[in-house]
């Protein structure tokens, strides 16, 4: 996240609150659910499109955060970090390997993502991130449009290929490069 | 990309992977195989770190979405279930030395293995991924769920390994602030036993960890309060309702 002063203050409640639900305390996970929620169901609803299964999906990562807390390792990483990493992780598992039981019609992948979530639409909401903004900005913006899809959306390789119209191959080699600049770049 | 370690494998070619890995780009057996190396090797670990540390800005920039009105109490709810099941798997395994299978068994005993397959790879501090193949997997016996017009609404499938799933056959409406919730019943001097409560009409493991399982035994869904029904008793129109029998 941001290295401003609110958001490092911020980190530092959700590390406490972490801490607080490794002991037990469930007070301390409604903390994290006032302060997180929205933004969790937001970053579900970008991968997951329904609501109904964005709201799934952070069901299930707030049962697994409270079941999981005393795991959370300061050491390896941000708190916050270690949330989203459990939301994602779920949210892909949904999106990917459990057949859903309801009538569904179409593949969520081929379903209309909101235009907020397009790469570009997020770019520019980026430019409080700088150095990824940077970064990312040094990438042709078709290769970086590859890169976000991928994580915002959270599309397949053969998706991305679908959805561009590019071959298979040159979306793999394409996202691949893109991830050496980026590296180079962040350091 | 290859998966496997690779003595050839560069700084670079590592970093490409744990960065394709946290753009949600590894899929499947691949997916399970790296989430392992990462476990395994700290450089890996570190470079996976850096990388969700540096993409979480993107996060950052989803729109909040207010939570709906239910959602906090499906969550403490669920909780409030799992907690004592949870108490007892860690007790156990720790008495038993703390060993990974004496934690894994914690867990089946704990909840259904679809959690359990999340549930691992949270132990491995990283991510999930189909760590069960349901389809592989036949079930021991299965009850199918008949409405009152006999209309197959869900089967009930039971394994050898202690999973017990309930699968919905159709869409089953349910009203704005309810839910639905499976009930089993094996001894009517004890009465009927919720063994799960889910929002809506989907897969869910069910929760008979404690409970007996055989033969004729009556599994029912009836649409209780978002929260479970408050008596420990079903107390709403009972949805469908069927009893198990052997699979050949």
């Amino acid at each position: 996240m941001a290295s401003d002063t609110a958001s490092t203050q911020k980190a530092g409640e959700i590390e406490a609150a972490l801490l607080a639900c490794a002991s037990g305390d469930k007070s301390a996970l409604r903390r994290i659910y006032d302060a997180e929620c929205p933004r969790m169901i937001g970053v579900a609803q970008r991968l997951l499109r329904r609501r109904a299964l964005a709201e799934e999906a952070v069901q299930d990562a707030f049962v697994l955060i409270w079941r999981h807390a005393a795991r959370f390792d300061p050491q390896r990483g941000a708190g916050l970090t270690w949330i989203y990493a459990i939301l994602r992780n779920r949210a892909l598992s949904i999106l990917r390997d459990e057949k859903r039981t309801e009538l569904s019609e179409t593949p969520i992948a081929d379903e209309t993502a909101s235009e907020e979530d397009d790469p570009e639409t997020v770019m520019t909401k980026l430019s409080d991130a700088k150095a990824l903004h940077a970064c990312l900005e040094t990438l042709p913006e078709q290769r970086r449009g590859l890169v976000l899809l991928a994580f915002v959306q959270g599309l397949t390789h053969g998706e991305i290929a679908g959805r561009l119209k590019l071959p298979i191959g040159s979306v793999k080699s394409w996202i691949r490069r893109s991830l050496i600049t980026l590296k180079e770049c962040l350091g | 990309m290859s998966i496997t370690p690779d003595r050839d494998e560069t700084p670079q070619d590592r970093d490409v992977l744990a960065g394709e890995y946290v753009l949600g780009l590894v899929e499947g057996a691949d997916r399970n195989a790296l989430e392992q190396r990462i476990e395994q090797e700290p450089a890996l670990a570190a470079s996976v770190e850096s990388w969700r540390d540096h993409l979480a800005a993107i996060d950052a920039t989803a729109r909040p979405i207010p939570p709906s009105p239910g959602l906090w109490s499906r969550i403490e709810a669920e909780i409030a279930a799992i907690l004592p099941a949870a108490e007892r798997g860690r007790s156990k395994a720790i008495k038993a030395g703390n060993t990974l299978a004496n934690w894994w068994n914690s867990l089946f005993v704990w909840r259904g293995a679809a959690f359990a397959g999340a549930l691992a790879v949270i132990l491995l501090a990283i991510g999930l991924n189909g760590a069960l193949d349901r389809a592989k997997r036949q079930p021991l016996m299965v009850a199918v769920l008949l409405t009152d017009t006999n209309v197959a609404a869900a089967v009930v499938n039971t394994f050898a390994d202690g999973r017990v799933e309930m699968v919905p056959l159709q869409n089953i409406a349910v009203p704005e602030g309810r839910a639905l919730e499976i009930w089993t019943l094996w001894d009517r001097a004890v009465g009927p036993r919720s063994v799960g409560l889910i929002d809506r009409a989907r897969t869910t493991p069910l929760r008979l960890d404690q409970l007996p399982l055989g033969k004729d035994q009556l599994f029912e869904i009836t649409i209780e309060p978002a929260t479970g029904s408050p008596t420990g008793r079903p107390t709403g129109p009972i949805v469908a309702k069927g009893t198990t029998a052997q699979t050949l």
